[in-house]
C-alpha cells in the first residue's frame, strides 16, 4: 500500500511539473518567434528552452525507470518507418537547435522499417540530442540503417567526442549506473538508454547501446542497436 | 501544405484553460483559423453533435466525468466524427498504461505532453497524408463493401509505400471481418515470415478460433502471453478459446489476470462478472460488475445488463437490500431505454425470490414477461432471451426456461458463443433440459433444410426452395443464416426471372431482420449489394 501511495504521488507530481514545463515551453516558443519582442539577448531565451527540454526528458526518464523497477512499464513494440520517425524526432528539437545555431538533420533509406516502442525510443533520442547540443560545434545528425540483423539508430555530433573512459566501456552494457563514469554526459541518460534498449528483444537477440567517436561526423556517436 | 491546416476545423478538449490556450496558440501559429474548445467530455460531445470536426485534439485526463477514451468511444460509436476525421489523444506519462489497455477504439495517434509546435505540425501533416491516402478504402468500409475496400487497399499496397506494414495489418483485419480467412492467413504468414510480430500471430490464433480449432488457438494465445505478459488482447482471446472448450474455471482465471493488468475495460469486467457468477464465485463477480458499473457511468457503452449483473451478484452474496437498490437505479440511469424495464423486472424477480418474497417475485416475473413481449416487437435479441431463460431457470421454472433455450438454439444454431452460454446455463442451474442433444438435433435439421434448399435451387425449382426457406425463416425469425439464405434464394430467382417489387420487399425484410440482429454480419454486404443492383435495374427497366 505504501508503494502504491508513493507511486501515485510521484506520478501526479511529475504529471503536474510536466504540464508546467509544457506551458513554459510553448510560451518561450511564442516569445522567441514573435518579431514584436525585442530581447536584449535572444540566446538566453534559447538556453532556457534547451534547459526546460532537458528537465522534461529527465523527468520522463525518472518516471520510466521507476515504473521499470516496479514492473509497471508496458512496452508496446510496433512497426515504424524510420524516415517518418526520425523526421518527427528532429522536428521536436529543431527550434531549440536553430536558436543555439546548430544544424539538426536526419537521413536514412525512406523504406527502412523497424520494430520498437516509439515513445520509449523517442525519449532516449530526445535526451541524447539534448546532451549532444551541449557538445556539438555546428551539427547534430541522426541516421539509421540495418546492420548485422539489428536496426542501428545513431545520434552524432561534430564536437570533441566522448571521453575515452566512456567509449568501449559500455560494451558489454552496464547493468547499473557507475560512479566512476562521472563526466558531463549524465549517467542517468546512459543508464536509461541501456535499460530501454534491453527491453527490446527479438528471438535470442537483445537491444544494446554503444558509444564511439568519429563515425559520419568527427565527434561523439551514440548508437542504439535494436533487434 | 499550409492549406492543409487552414482549411480544416479543430476541436481542442482539455480541462485546464492554460493548456487549451497553449494548444490553441500552437494551432494558430500553424495557420489554423477554425478552432473550438471544450472543457470536459460532456461539452465536447455536445459540440461534436452540432458540428463536424476534421481534427479533434483531446487530453486523456479530463477531470470528473468522461475521460478522453470515453470521448473517443462515444464519438466513434455514435458516428460523431467521420472516418476521415483525425482524433489525437494527448497523453501524460501517468496515462500511458491506461491508454494502452484500450482495445476496441484506438485514436489515430497519441501525442505525449509536452509537445512542441514542430512536432504537432509534422504529426498532423503525416496524418492528413495518411487519411487522404486511405479515403477510398475508408469509404468502402463505411458502406461495408469489403471487396471494394480490399481492391482499393491492394492498389495502395502494390506501390510499396512507407506505411506498408500498417496497410497489411489493415488488410488482414478487413479479411477477418469479411470472413475471408484463407486470404487473411496468407497475409499474416507473409508478415510472420519476416519477423515474429504479435498482432500477426494473434490474427492466426483468431482464425484458428473461427475454424473451431480451439486447442491450437489456445496454444497460440498462451504463447503470446508468455512472450509478453502485458499483451492484454491475448488474454481476452485466450479466455474465448477456453470458454469454447467449456474450460470455464480456466477462462475465469485468465480474465482475472487480464483485469488485474488492465482494469479499465468495461466489457472485460462484465465478461469476468458473467463467468465468475456462472462458476459460482459471487464475490469475484460482484467486484467485477461493481467496477463495470462505475467505469460505465460516463460511457456510451453503459447498459442495464451491467446493473442487472451487479444486483444479482449482490443478492447471491446475501446483500438483498443493496441488490434492490441497484435495481432501482436502472430506471434512473436509462430513462429512455426500452430494455431497462425488462432488466429491472427480471433482476428484481430473482432478488425477491432469494429473499423469500414469493408473491413479489411472481409479480416481477410477469412484468418481465410483458416487457420482453414488447421488446420482441422491435428486436429479437438473443441476450434478452438468455436473460429471461436465466431468470426462469433460477426461479425453478424448468419448462419455460427449456422452451426459451430451445428457441434460442434454433435462432443461433451456428453461433458458437451463444451455444456455449446455453450449455453453461443448463449446467449451472442444473436444468433437466439436455441442451447438447438439442443443439445437435437442431443443427442437423437446419443443415438438412439448407441442403434441400440448395438442391431445389440447382434444379431451378425456385418457388419450392423459397417456400421451404421462408417457412423456416418464419419459424426461426432470429436465425441469421436462414433469413439470409431465404433472401439469397429470392435474389437468385430474380436474377433468372426478373425482379418484382413484392419480392424485393420480402428480401429487404429479411435483410432488415439480420441487420437488427447483427449489423456487422459479414454476409450482409454481398446480399445488400446484389439487392441494390436488382432494385436499380428494375427501375431502369421500367
Amino acid at each position: 500500500m505504501d508503494n502504491m501511495d508513493f507511486s501515485d504521488i510521484l506520478a501526479s507530481s511529475i504529471h503536474d511539473i510536466k504540464n508546467s514545463l509544457g506551458l513554459i515551453l510553448s510560451s518561450l516558443d511564442d516569445l522567441i518567434v514573435n518579431p514584436d519582442n525585442h530581447l536584449a539577448d535572444p540566446r538566453q531565451a534559447s538556453l532556457l528552452q534547451h534547459e526546460v527540454q532537458r528537465a522534461n526528458s529527465n523527468l520522463i526518464q525518472l518516471l520510466t525507470l521507476y515504473k521499470l523497477g516496479h514492473e509497471q512499464l508496458t512496452v508496446r513494440v510496433t512497426d515504424n518507418n524510420l524516415d517518418d520517425f526520425l523526421e518527427e524526432v528532429v522536428a521536436n528539437s529543431q527550434s531549440v537547435c536553430k536558436a543555439l545555431d546548430l544544424e539538426l538533420s536526419h537521413h536514412c533509406d525512406p523504406s527502412l522499417d523497424g520494430y520498437f516502442d516509439a515513445e520509449l525510443i523517442r525519449g532516449v533520442l530526445d535526451s541524447t540530442i539534448g546532451n549532444a547540443r551541449r557538445y556539438a560545434r555546428r551539427r547534430i545528425e541522426l541516421n539509421a540503417s540495418r546492420e548485422d540483423g539489428f536496426l542501428v539508430i545513431r545520434v552524432e555530433d561534430d564536437g570533441s567526442g566522448f571521453p575515452a573512459a566512456l567509449t568501449g566501456l559500455l560494451d558489454p552494457p552496464p547493468g547499473e549506473p557507475r560512479d566512476e563514469l562521472n563526466s558531463g554526459r549524465t549517467q542517468l541518460g546512459l543508464y536509461f538508454a541501456t535499460r530501454i534498449a534491453q527491453l527490446h528483444r527479438n528471438g535470442d537477440k537483445t537491444g544494446r547501446i554503444r558509444l564511439r567517436n568519429g563515425h559520419h561526423l568527427e565527434g561523439g556517436c551514440f548508437e542504439l542497436w535494436l533487434p | 501544405m499550409a492549406d492543409d491546416f487552414s482549411t480544416k476545423s479543430y476541436l481542442v478538449i482539455d480541462d485546464f484553460a492554460d493548456m487549451r490556450a497553449a494548444i490553441k496558440g500552437i494551432l494558430i501559429s500553424l495557420g489554423v483559423t477554425r478552432i473550438d474548445q471544450a472543457r470536459n467530455g460532456k461539452e465536447a460531445i455536445t459540440q461534436m453533435q452540432n458540428k463536424r470536426y476534421d481534427v479533434v485534439l483531446c487530453d486523456y485526463n479530463l477531470g470528473p466525468g468522461k475521460d478522453g477514451q470515453q470521448v473517443l468511444e462515444e464519438a466513434r460509436y455514435s458516428s460523431l466524427i467521420g472516418v476521415d476525421s483525425i482524433f489525437i489523444m494527448i497523453t501524460a506519462e501517468n496515462t500511458r498504461e491506461m491508454v494502452m489497455g484500450a482495445v476496441e477504439y484506438a485514436p489515430d495517434s497519441y501525442l505525449a505532453k509536452p509537445f512542441t509546435k514542430d512536432l504537432l505540425r509534422t504529426r498532423l501533416g503525416k496524418l492528413f497524408e495518411r487519411k487522404a491516402h486511405l479515403t477510398q478504402v475508408n469509404q468502402a468500409l463505411m458502406a461495408k463493401n469489403y471487396s471494394a475496400a480490399l481492391q482499393a487497399l491492394d492498389i495502395l499496397i502494390a506501390t510499396k509505400p512507407k506505411n506498408l506494414a500498417e496497410l497489411l495489418k489493415l488488410k488482414a483485419e478487413i479479411c477477418l471481418t469479411a470472413n475471408r480467412l484463407d486470404e487473411a492467413t496468407v497475409i499474416l504468414e507473409q508478415v510472420l515470415g519476416v519477423r515474429e510480430v504479435p498482432w500477426a500471430r494473434l490474427g492466426i490464433g483468431r482464425i484458428l478460433l473461427l475454424k473451431k480449432q480451439f486447442d491450437k488457438a489456445q496454444d497460440i494465445f498462451a504463447q503470446l502471453i508468455e512472450q509478453d505478459p502485458n499483451l492484454i488482447t491475448a488474454y481476452d482471446w485466450l479466455a474465448k478459446a477456453q470458454t469454447a472448450q467449456n474450460r470455464f474455471e480456466e477462462a475465469e482465471e485468465t480474465l482475472r489476470t487480464a483485469v488485474a493488468l488492465s482494469p479499465r475495460g468495461i466489457k472485460r469486467q462484465q465478461t469476468l462478472g458473467d463467468m465468475a457468477s456462472s462458476n459460482g464465485h459471487h464475490e469475484i463477480a460482484e467486484t467485477a460488475y461493481d467496477r463495470a458499473v462505475n467505469l460505465a457511468k460516463h460511457s456510451v457503452l453503459n447498459h442495464p445488463s451491467l446493473f442487472a449483473g451487479l444486483a444479482k451478484s449482490k443478492s447471491a452474496n446475501n446483500k438483498h437490500a443493496e441488490a434492490l437498490k441497484v435495481v432501482g437505479e436502472i430506471a434512473r440511469a436509462f430513462p429512455e431505454q426500452r430494455e431497462a424495464a425488462f432488466y429491472a423486472a427480471s433482476t428484481s424477480a430473482l432478488v425477491k425470490s432469494h429473499q423469500g418474497d414469493k408473491a413479489g417475485a411472481l409479480a416481477a416475473l410477469s412484468e418481465a414477461e410483458q416487457s420482453l413481449a414488447q421488446l420482441s416487437e422491435f428486436s429479437l435479441s438473443s441476450s434478452h432471451a438468455m436473460e429471461m431463460a436465466r431468470t426462469y431457470a433460477r426461479l425453478g421454472e424448468q419448462e419455460k426456461a427449456a422452451k426459451l433455450l430451445h428457441q434460442a438454439i434454433a435462432n443461433n444454431h451456428d453461433e458458437e458463443e451463444i451455444l456455449t452460454e446455453i450449455v453453461q446455463l443448463c449446467r449451472e442451474a442444473s436444468l433437466e433440459y439436455d441442451a447438447e442433444t438439442a443443439i445437435r438435433e437442431i443443427q442437423r435439421g437446419l443443415v438438412k433444410t439448407n441442403n434441400e434448399g440448395v438442391r431445389l435451387i440447382k434444379q431451378g425449382e425456385f418457388d419450392a426452395a423459397i417456400r421451404l426457406l421462408s417457412e423456416a425463416a418464419e419459424e426461426m425469425p432470429g436465425n441469421r443464416t436462414i433469413n439470409l439464405n431465404a433472401a439469397k434464394a429470392i435474389i437468385m430467382k430474380m436474377d433468372k426471372q426478373g425482379a418484382t417489387s413484392g419480392e424485393i420487399q420480402t428480401v429487404r425484410r429479411y435483410v432488415d431482420r439480420v441487420q437488427s440482429l447483427a449489423p456487422n454480419d459479414w454476409r450482409l454486404a454481398d446480399v445488400i449489394a446484389r439487392l441494390r443492383q436488382l432494385a436499380t435495374k428494375g427501375r431502369t427497366d421500367g
